[in-house]
């Protein structure tokens, strides 16, 4: 998935007004994909939307000293998000591989008994005991079955992450904390009664 | 999984080019420190550590994007999505190989021949990938890759 262009961008300007511009960008990117995401069949819009949090949690991680407390929470969030949907694509990787697998050995097997009947008007039953791949397919088939619902737990937990994330006002607290720029602290030498002063700067 | 290093002297009120030069230096070390025995397919964390390293670097590269020369920075970034790529298709089997152990030791005896052999195949893949990332590596290295990133980080802020 591309990434969207981050318009505005200023080599110039400092790096908290670059950073908000990227961090609006990759926020309203994340949620362009929850509409489609929500739908556990929707696998392409759930990779997405991991890239999506990925894009996001790498801008947060470097930039997220400029901006309010929340930014980093944020961080966070968007590493467990990006986590949790790596673990779903890892189902959905894994999956058509074992159904690949399974099927290709069947059809090893099919041509197997064919070949050992090839002569016969009709397939001697006791072929049965000869499908060479037998022991395999069961144990594919258990795979299967745990990617399966293993895939469905994960999906559910996402949902849930997700609904807290909107309970919790993600989107608005990361735009809130944007807004509320850090101000550095610099120290300055000891006054002459040996105070430490300090300067603010923008 | 590695942390990402803290940039040092980094400021909300530096220019984004000037930042673009300190966090790219960071984030190419940090991508040379994790670019050892990565052949090492004994030690899975290795091999991922240094993916992780190249998709926070790629990440950077395309976060400055506006900071570099175009054709140099263009340059970098290929060479760098290419390693990453190289590192993913080893990684892929990697988790595959140790997710279907794990899954085999789990299930009744009965289960396991099949589960056995789906690991077989991603042996062979993880070999490949393996070989592979040996010339990714090799093509990285001759073409001086952490030189051109050391230049391009040197190369904005000044």
């Amino acid at each position: 998935m591309r990434a969207r262009r981050v318009k505005g961008l200023d080599p110039a300007a400092s790096l908290a007004d670059n950073a908000e511009r990227i961090v609006r960008t990759r926020l309203d990117e994340l949620y362009s994909f929850a509409p489609k995401a929500l739908n556990p069949k929707r696998v392409k819009a759930l990779h997405d939307m991991r890239i999506a949090a990925k894009r996001l949690r790498y801008v947060l991680e470097i930039t997220s000293f400029c901006f309010g407390p929340y930014a980093s929470t944020a961080t966070k969030r968007a590493k467990e998000l990006q986590d949790l949907l790596g673990e779903i694509h890892d189902c959905d990787e894994l999956l058509p591989r074992v159904r690949a697998v399974q099927r290709e050995l069947r059809d090893g097997d099919v041509d197997g008994l064919l070949e050992l009947g090839a002569d016969a008007d009709d397939l001697d039953r006791a072929l049965g005991a000869r499908v060479r791949h037998a022991d395999a397919y069961g144990g594919l088939e258990v795979l299967a079955v745990w990617l399966e619902a293993r895939r469905t737990l994960l999906f559910e937990r996402f949902l849930d992450r997700w609904k807290t994330l909107q309970r919790q006002a993600f989107r608005e607290r990361l735009e809130r904390a944007l807004d509320d720029r850090v101000v550095e602290t610099e120290s300055l030498p000891p006054s002459s009664d040996g105070q430490v002063q300090s300067r603010m700067t923008a | 999984m590695a942390k990402p290093r803290d940039i040092p002297d980094l400021h909300a009120d530096d220019a984004f080019a000037a930042a673009a030069a300190k966090v790219v230096a960071v984030r190419a070390q940090e991508l040379a420190d994790h670019s050892h025995n990565v052949l090492d397919t004994s030690d899975i964390e290795r091999v991922h550590d240094m993916r992780v390293a190249t998709r926070r670097l790629r990440a950077v590269l395309e976060i400055f994007a506006p900071c570099f020369p175009k054709r140099q920075h263009g340059e970098v970034l290929r060479d760098v999505k290419a390693l990453a790529d190289a590192l993913g298709e080893r990684r892929d089997p990697d988790v595959h190989i140790a997710a279907l152990d794990t899954f085999a030791a789990a299930v009744k005896p009965s289960s396991r021949a099949g589960v056995r052999l789906l690991g077989g195949r991603f042996r062979d893949e993880q070999a490949q990938a393996n070989a592979d990332l040996a010339q990714a590596l090799q093509r990285a290295e001759e073409s001086d890759l952490q030189g051109r990133l050391r230049a391009l980080a040197e190369g904005p802020a000044g």
